[in-house]
């Protein structure tokens, strides 16, 4: 193995790379606009929930709870409608979330220490968020139960009660963001690294360039390292680049060490160089090996744990999981950044990531290699 | 417009498709994938919070309080620690969203009508799955104590009063909360736009890279008749992915349609003609296959399933965004869908987003046209 021949092979696929106009936007661009727009918009926060309310009592209690449910930032009361009719219209267009519906005989039944009934229709199209804006709506609705209650009673009563105190560790103010952003710098290295290598052989294949190589006195090791080498360092130039703006732009927290994530990068590459590799040699055509690469990329991304939990899946598709090197990559990369936890915990990920990668590299290169011969 | 040289062109399209084995295999293979994978294994929905449990105070009542939170179809109990400690590593293994830490002398400071404190500790890190959670132990926490409240009342042999509001909840328009049920027709408008777009972005980018643009030129074919002839084969490809992916939803997941078949087609059939649209105008204007792809992907593929309102709130985004959203097709289209699929709607209800979507179709086939014209043809 000749190290001046794959370096040479590196440079010429540099030139190549750059040279080309059209290629700069897919390099520069692309990951900035990505990482851009998914930091802004993958969020399920449960943060405003629009309220129609038809108040049929009218009385001093009705509005009570209604303060109550105004009190509590999550709920916005929009609507206040005449006609239950009304009311179910504005949910059925969307322009709600909840639609509350107070009887006549409320404040009756309340002062009465009868239970009064309220209706309360929820919007479960988006079924995640409709959960979480139940949950809210029974805790406001407790709340109010318990300051009627010793409203009733007009004394301070001292029962035993527990006092939950809840702490969230890792990212204190559930801040969506925080979770996705390195996630998408996960999914950023993969689709390029796949895209990239796959794309270089496969150009070499379509202008019939590859037969000039094969005739040089490159052998096959050199040819694939020379063809791989360009695209691990611009992956991890990149990836150093977008993490910093991550952290800059979106103030993102980086608790653990940086370092680690480029060793576990050089790992997670090991396989998604793998894979492209493997396309290369089952494709002939540019148009196949985008549309094999992205029938690889579609369920390393779903079932890695980066917007679907991996705890929602059926069993046999978490056992599945495992083989996703992607799923590892997550857990590490989110490890480092929100928990700042380092190889103590993580070096069953690392080691998992290797196997798989080794596994996935050494496969590909075989039969890339038994390709050229 | 002569139908007889569409339909020629449509031939060679088609003959292409068909030698290409596999991008024609991959245009149902991927949407079937899609609809599989969401169908069976991919869920937003979480089911019951996964607790680690420490209970240092071991009383008859704390031992009820574990049993009446695990009796909760809410939470799991995973593990009952003895130590608070181990219950930490497990957060920092993912392990367990939740660690509920139960003090020494709890059941003590509840008889004396005390305020206890209980320990929570959440895993943060998936932000949803920690507000659900947080959520969940708190509405429980208020729940217990409102009982212990009227049990204290009676107790104290005050007059006997019920909880003063009954909140009665009821889900509309997916009465299970499943998610599959706006999933699997959001994923429709998904495949539409893989097939429709990302596909025929490549169509004429192909026809300038290997030259073969200026055969087409020079025969006697109008813009329009080459758009259109082009556009036949993909349309009905389309077409097919949306029928299959109906029906699968339907007979292997259960997704019903509230409202009529036949207004999903002409949905359908607008959107399909849209996404087309859209993949030419990429083509023409690129010109280059992978650069095509990539553009596909960046103002096709990624918005409409980022932007369209399917699985993230628009209500969530900055206002950029939330603009942003109003020029995207995907938006309208899964706004039908969402309205045909859960909530029973007809043209009464719809007709805005239909008309916008066919406004779009108008716009962007125009400036197609406009472009070919520009090319000479």
């Amino acid at each position: 193995m000749s190290w001046l021949r794959i370096r040479e092979l590196v440079r010429k696929e540099f030139i190549q790379l750059f040279r080309d106009k059209k290629n700069r936007p897919l390099l520069i661009i692309a990951p900035f606009v990505q990482l851009l727009v998914f930091g802004y918009v993958l969020s399920t926060d449960v943060r405003d929930v629009r309220v129609g309310v038809f108040d049929q009592a009218r009385t001093r209690e009705s509005r009570l709870l209604m303060d109550a449910l105004n009190a509590n930032r999550t709920f916005r009361i929009t609507h206040y409608m005449n006609h239950p009719k009304e009311l179910e219209e504005l949910l059925l267009r969307r322009k709600v979330d909840l639609a509350l519906k107070i009887g006549p005989d409320f404040s009756e039944r309340i002062r009465k220490g009868d239970s009064a009934p309220v209706q309360i229709l929820a919007d479960g199209s988006m079924s995640n968020m409709a959960s979480l804006r139940i949950a809210y709506t029974s805790l406001v609705l407790e709340g109010f139960n318990q300051s009627m209650i010793e409203e009733r009673y007009k004394q301070r009563l001292d029962y035993g009660k527990i006092d939950a105190r809840i702490r969230t560790w890792y990212n204190p103010n559930l801040d969506s963001r925080n979770f996705f952003v390195p996630g998408v710098v996960a999914v950023l290295i993969m689709i390029l690294s796949l895209l990239l290598t796959s794309m270089a052989i496969i150009r070499e294949k379509e202008s019939g360039t590859i037969e000039q190589l094969i005739v040089t006195p490159l052998r096959p090791v050199e040819l694939i390292l020379g063809k791989t080498i360009p695209y691990i360092i611009i992956t991890q130039t990149l990836m150093i680049i977008v993490i910093t703006f991550a952290i800059v732009w979106f103030s993102l927290p980086m608790k653990g060490n940086f370092l680690l994530l480029i060793a576990a990068a050089c790992l997670f590459l090991l396989s998604t160089l793998g894979v492209g590799l493997f396309i290369s040699t089952i494709s002939a055509t540019q148009q196949q090996a985008m549309m094999t690469t992205f029938f690889f990329i579609l369920p390393f991304f779903m079932f890695s744990g980066f917007v679907f939990p991996i705890a929602s899946m059926p069993t046999a598709i978490q056992w599945l999981t495992y083989l996703n090197p992607l799923r590892y990559f997550l857990v590490i990369i989110r490890g480092v950044f929100l928990k700042g936890v380092g190889l103590e915990v993580l070096w069953p990920q690392f080691i998992a990531m290797m196997v798989l990668g080794l596994i996935v590299f050494v496969s590909a290169v075989k039969r890339f290699k038994k390709r050229l011969d | 417009m002569n139908p007889v040289t569409v339909k020629a062109i449509a031939r060679k399209e088609f003959y292409h498709l068909v030698r290409d084995f596999r991008s024609m295999y991959l245009a149902f293979v991927i949407p079937l994938l899609l609809i599989l994978m969401f169908g069976y294994a991919l869920s937003l929905d979480v089911d019951s919070v996964r607790t680690v449990v420490v209970d240092h105070d071991k009383t008859e009542v704390s031992r009820d309080f574990v049993r009446r939170l695990d009796a909760s179809s809410y939470f799991e109990i995973v593990h009952h620690l003895n130590d608070s400690s181990p219950a930490v590593s497990y957060l920092d293994q993912g392990l367990t969203t939740m660690a509920i830490v139960i003090p020494p002398g709890w059941t003590e400071d509840l008889k004396a009508d005390r305020t206890a404190s209980l320990q929570v500790l959440i895993d943060g890190s998936d932000p949803s799955f920690a507000g659900i959670s947080r959520g969940y132990i708190t509405a429980f926490v208020e729940a217990y104590n409102r009982d212990r409240l009227l049990s204290f009342l009676n107790r104290k042999g005050m007059e006997k009063i019920k909880a003063p509001v009954d909140g009665r909840i009821r889900v509309w328009f997916n009465e299970d909360l499943d998610s599959r049920n706006f999933i699997v027709p959001g994923i429709i408008a998904i495949i539409i736009m893989i097939v429709g777009a990302m596909l025929t972005s490549l169509v004429i980018a192909r026809e300038y890279e290997n030259g073969t643009m200026e055969t087409i030129r020079s025969l006697p074919v109008g813009g329009g008749e080459f758009l259109l002839g082009k556009a036949i084969p993909y349309f009905l490809i389309a077409l097919t992915d949306v029928l299959v992916a109906v029906f699968m939803g339907q007979v292997l997941f259960g997704v019903v349609m509230k409202s009529s078949f036949w207004l999903l087609v002409l949905a359908s059939t607008i959107y399909i003609s849209v996404a087309l649209s859209l993949g030419f105008l990429i083509s023409i204007a690129t010109k280059s296959q992978l650069v095509a792809n990539q553009m596909a992907i960046l103002i096709t593929f990624l918005p409409s399933l980022l932007l369209s309102n399917f699985i993230f709130p628009v209500g969530n985004m900055p206002k950029i965004f939330q603009i942003l959203t109003y020029i995207i097709p995907a938006t309208y289209f899964i706004d039908i869908l969402n309205g045909i699929y859960l909530r029973g709607l007809g043209l009464a209800h719809l007709w805005t987003s239909y008309l916008i979507l066919v406004g779009m179709l108008i716009v962007l086939s125009n400036i197609g046209f406009a472009l070919l014209k520009k090319e000479g043809m």
